[in-house]
């Protein structure tokens, strides 16, 4: 026994290329390992993004689940989006934290119906739109922002939006912090973050 | 040709074309760095613009001008013993931990990517030799591969500046080292043993041939991907480790910031990255 020279035995199938048909097919593997290759494979299919989805909503493993989130990612065409999208109505958390980490990459890809979002008939949505905005790096982060903390009547949704314009904001968005204040006057939470902010965005 | 410069739009162009390519996103503060190097492979090809060298790159099927484009933008500064916590700890503990769950039949597979000019792998078979007490009892093998196909053929000549080598203790120096002029020569036992392979970590197919290793050392590679490139990596390399392997970062980076996939196993000489046993997830 000792130090011994390795082989790396190249895996023919891949070198050739495997077709869609074959990754799809692998995507249904009983082995976690098999489906994991599939899905990161798949990254070359953008046609692939819908057979993606299905599997994620029946897919019970986190490590393939993983790989397929970050195929979506890279893919990041119309379809992933809408997929991404679907997610965040989702009642398994997980899948909803890895739908945001993953809408984070795409600004690009998401600044056009990121204002939809932002108007979600569900406040929940709109506070994980919210949340996407924290590392979304877009020029127009401030001004979403300020448009929320103008007009969003659910509370919750403004206190996030005013965390993050703490963060994020310049002194543009005074008028906004100030106005909020006025429109949540029983709120100290409101109170209490839109100063931090006001603070804050001075300095900037 | 000396006048030529290159624009904005051409930055811009080029960086997303090796980014796709490579995983590696130059940020504005390398722009120095990359027109300089962008210049260089346009006139050794004899182009005339970049528009020109571009189209080249892009549609040439034997990928010929690519490698040579990577061999150019890829840094490849390392030397002997560089964060040796984690040879320590690959001998007294990583390696423990895994001959307790495996049977004989099968080598240790240790993986060194990427591999540079060959000094991590090379430190590892010292390592191995000098510092682990059951390597008489197992076979090894020490695979060390880069996207830079100049740089592998560096690393399989082993031939090495005193500067590289100003860590090695002067008995190994002795022992596994001879001078050749200003120059130190790792000695052809160690060179017949440790294979050195041409690997982009980005590709999947490339990544499929690399399974079943037992620890994997990634240092320093992972800080010139982006965060998507950077969760891709991790998880072919997730892929690439047996169950209850180990994968060894930088100094500078963690794999916690990077992806859930691993779990963190603190041993007394470094903090590493496991791939959790099977049914352990």
């Amino acid at each position: 026994m000792a130090l011994i020279k390795a082989q790396i035995i190249s895996d023919a199938g891949a070198e050739a290329g495997y077709t869609l048909e074959q990754l799809l097919q692998a995507l249904q593997h009983d082995e976690a390992s098999c489906r994991r290759q599939a899905a990161r494979d798949l990254v070359a299919y953008p046609a692939a993004s819908a057979a993606l989805f299905n599997q994620l909503a029946q897919e019970q493993d986190t490590s393939v689940r993983e790989v397929i989130f970050t195929s979506l990612t890279r893919i990041g065409n119309e379809e992933a989006v809408a997929g991404l999208i679907t997610c965040l109505r989702s009642e398994d958390a997980m899948l909803r934290n890895e739908a945001i980490e993953a809408m984070k990459q795409l600004p690009q890809e998401m600044a056009p119906i990121m204002s939809q979002l932002l108007h979600d008939p569900d406040s929940d949505v709109r506070i994980f739109a919210v949340n996407v905005l924290e590392s979304l790096c877009h020029p127009e982060v401030e001004n979403w922002l300020i448009e929320v903390i103008s007009q969003d009547c659910h509370v919750n949704v403004c206190a996030t939006a005013v965390d993050l314009l703490g963060e994020v904001g310049s002194p543009r968005a005074h008028d906004a912090l100030q106005a909020l204040k006025q429109r949540f006057a029983g709120e100290p939470y409101i109170q209490f973050a839109a100063d931090i902010a006001l603070k804050r965005i001075a300095h900037v | 040709m000396a006048d030529l410069t290159l624009s904005d739009d051409d930055f811009f162009k080029f960086r997303e074309f090796f980014y796709r390519k490579t995983g590696i996103l130059f940020e504005d503060s390398k722009r120095y760095f990359v027109d300089k190097r962008l210049l260089e492979r346009i006139a050794a090809t004899g182009n005339d613009s970049f528009r020109s060298y571009f189209i080249m790159l892009r549609f040439q099927a034997s990928g010929e001008e690519l490698q040579a484009l990577v061999n150019a933008m890829t840094v490849n500064e390392t030397y002997f013993f560089r964060e040796d916590y984690q040879f320590d700890c690959l001998t007294h503990s990583m390696l423990t931990d895994i001959i307790t769950h495996r049977d004989h039949n099968e080598p240790i597979r240790i993986w060194s990517v990427p591999s540079s000019s060959g000094e991590e792998a090379y430190t590892i078979a010292m390592y191995l030799l000098e510092a682990w007490p059951y390597l008489s009892e197992w076979d090894v093998e020490i695979i060390s591969s880069d996207i830079d196909t100049d740089i592998i053929n560096k690393a399989k000549q082993g031939l090495y500046s005193a500067r590289s080598v100003q860590h090695v203790p002067a008995d190994l120096l002795q022992k596994y080292f001879r001078r050749k002029g200003d120059f130190y020569q790792i000695n052809d036992a160690l060179r017949e043993v440790v294979e050195f392979t041409r690997v982009n970590v980005m590709d999947p197919a490339d990544m499929r041939s690399y399974r079943n290793f037992d620890v994997i050392f990634c240092r320093n590679l992972l800080i010139y991907f982006d965060d998507l490139s950077r969760k891709q990596a991790a998880e072919a390399f997730y892929d690439a480790l047996r169950p209850g392997g180990f994968i060894c970062l930088g100094h500078s980076e963690s794999m916690s910031r990077i992806s859930s996939l691993f779990r963190v196993r603190k041993f007394p000489e470094a903090i590493v990255y496991q791939k959790p046993h099977e049914g352990k997830r």
